[in-house]
């Protein structure tokens, strides 16, 4: 009787352990991330032990150049980067589409970019870029694409150029993927309407193939976009957000206020902002994606 | 005509394969070269291949026991987050309550949760308990994206089940328990499998977690690539062999998980 009872309570104790990890791993650390963001922690700086200190930390985020900067820097590198990507991935899937044979073997080839430990990216591009014997920069210099005395990382105008172009190297086959699988689940009338009706190929595109893919463009988007604003590991490594500050990321920024000047309090109030901006994105990808499910069971139900 | 757009597109689409692949077949490439062969002013692609940097690293610079820790914190965090997420996709599945859609949304937002945020208090946190550079604390870690992934995963997975199995098994007197571990979990195979893999994946190849987390013991492969990179005199043929260990496995299980790919990096939001 008793594990009857127990029994109808199972979606309870099957949710709890998750709810109780999650609670340890995450809410606690951003409850304690919150709390330091309001005190003068600093374990370089002497009497600086935890006082509460209000608001100080943020009114000093908000008069902070190198904050803004940083901010605006990391809001540029996720739009053109996302941009980018979006352009070229759309293209690719859109060819692959109405190719091919052996697709699958050309997904799985190129799927190997954004399948590798972002370090080992940052890595792999550092070799590749380096001034003397990178095997892309002797290329580049080659084309004429890079002068002979430019070395990419260490040029404050064309490292972030630089880092763009990696990361559309690294994260364009996933746009393909996901549009390519949009793609293929489109239904098939609108597009044979359109061709009875006499429709160009870009007249398709533009009127019916855009349109459809409107969810799964805002998808690929918030995902996209999400990601580029925590950037870290390849930046990390591949130049620390130098030369000077020239790719100083928010999260890069955070990094060095916490972990070289352990100036943790307002390092915590840095990591909240990143944190506000994540949820916010987060947000609006949890719509989206909701609506486009209401959509579907919408149509569903009418179909029916 | 057709037949020119045919090879035209053809074309396009090898020229994107060699840029997607040329730069990792380089750092394969140089692996196995000589100093002299990698440090050349011009490319070489053709040389006599030598396989001494990968002992002197692995064996030589003790990189070996890395290996172990990176294959233990992923394998340990994909089992946890098997056991605890995939009942909790469960519930999501099957069951309705109040604050579901909420609750949901909690759980997306742990995925999105960015590491430099989380992972100061988490390093203070983890000091104040003493589990700092031990690899239990680069598990709980992981654990907290690799749980959401299982989660939103799983549920598509469960979902996809027709209820009328549950009702058949419940019938035949197992208990809801019963059902979830001797019915639905065998039925969604196949999508446990993908999820380990990508958990295992996610696991692997992370970096900020690892590198706050631990310093010197429980260091990941990862953690270990940032060391061998020096200000003059890298040698670069011992970072190309660790690159390589470090990413082998992965696209091996790529290739494995490629189906369900686009499902779990999506949170099951495009089916593929």
């Amino acid at each position: 009787m008793g594990s009857a009872v127990l029994d109808r309570y199972v979606g309870v104790w099957f949710l709890t352990p998750a709810l109780v990890l999650l609670l340890f791993i995450l809410v606690g650390p951003f409850a304690f991330m919150v709390w330091t963001g309001f005190t003068d922690l600093s374990f370089a700086l002497p009497n600086r032990d935890g006082n509460f200190v209000g608001f100080d930390n943020f009114r000093r985020l908000m008069r902070d150049p190198l904050f803004w900067d940083s901010f605006l820097l990391t809001v540029r590198f996720m739009v053109v980067a996302v941009a980018i990507e979006l352009v070229l991935g759309f293209a690719i899937a859109l060819l692959l589409f109405h190719q091919l044979e052996r697709r699958r073997l050309v997904l799985t080839l190129l799927m190997v970019p954004m399948m590798l430990a972002p370090v080992a990216i940052g890595l792999i591009w550092k070799l590749l870029l380096q001034g003397d014997f990178g095997m892309m920069t002797y290329y580049l210099r080659k084309v004429g694409l890079l002068g002979d005395q430019q070395v990419l990382l260490s040029n404050p105008d064309l490292v972030m150029p630089a880092i763009v172009a990696i990361d559309v190297w690294q994260w364009t086959p996933f746009v393909v993927l996901v549009m390519l699988a949009g793609l293929m689940s489109l239904p098939r009338e609108p597009f044979e309407a359109a061709v009875m009706d006499g429709a160009r190929p870009a007249q398709i595109l533009r009127d019916v193939t855009l349109p459809l893919l409107r969810p799964i463009i805002a998808l690929v988007v918030l995902l996209r976009g999400i990601d580029a604003f925590k950037e870290f590991d390849k930046v990390f490594i591949l130049t620390g957000g130098g030369p000077g500050t020239a790719t100083e990321l928010l999260s890069i920024y955070t990094y060095r206020m916490n972990f070289k000047d352990w100036d943790l309090g307002y390092g915590a109030a840095c990591a909240f902002m990143v944190y506000f901006v994540v949820l916010i994105l987060c947000a609006i990808f949890y719509k989206a994606v909701f609506w486009q499910e209401g959509r579907s069971r919408a149509k569903g139900r009418a179909g029916a | 005509m057709k037949e020119g757009w045919r090879i035209a597109a053809f074309a396009v689409v090898i020229a994107v394969l060699v840029m997607a692949l040329a730069p990792y077949i380089w750092i394969v490439l140089t692996s196995f070269k000589t100093r002299l062969d990698a440090l050349a002013d011009t490319p070489v692609w053709l040389f006599t291949p030598t396989l001494d940097h990968y002992p002197e690293v692995f064996i030589g610079k003790g990189y070996l026991p890395l290996v172990w820790n990176s294959a233990i914190v992923a394998v340990s965090t994909t089992l946890l987050s098997l056991a605890v997420g995939a009942p909790a996709a469960y519930v999501f599945a099957r069951h309705r309550f109040a604050g579901q859609e909420d609750l949901f949304f909690f759980f997306l937002t742990t995925r999105m949760a960015p590491p430099i945020a989380i992972v100061v208090p988490m390093f203070l946190l983890f000091t104040e308990i003493g589990i700092t550079d031990h690899l239990i604390a680069v598990i709980i870690a992981h654990t907290s994206f690799t749980l959401s992934l299982v989660v939103w995963m799983m549920r598509g997975f469960f979902a996809d089940i027709p209820r009328e199995v549950d009702e058949a098994a419940q019938m035949d007197g197992l208990s809801r328990a019963g059902t979830f571990l001797r019915v639905l979990v065998p039925m969604a195979a196949p999508g446990l499998a993908a999820s380990a893999i990508l958990c295992f994946i996610l696991s692997w190849n992370e970096f900020l977690y690892a590198f706050i987390l631990v310093a010197f013991e429980g260091r990941t492969l990862t953690v270990g690539i940032p060391g061998l990179i020096t200000p003059h005199g890298t040698l670069w043929g011992q970072v190309a062999a660790v690159a390589v260990v470090a990413t082998l496995p992965i696209i091996a299980f790529t290739v494995l998980v490629q189906r369900h790919l686009v499902r779990g990096l999506t949170f099951g939001a495009v089916k593929g």
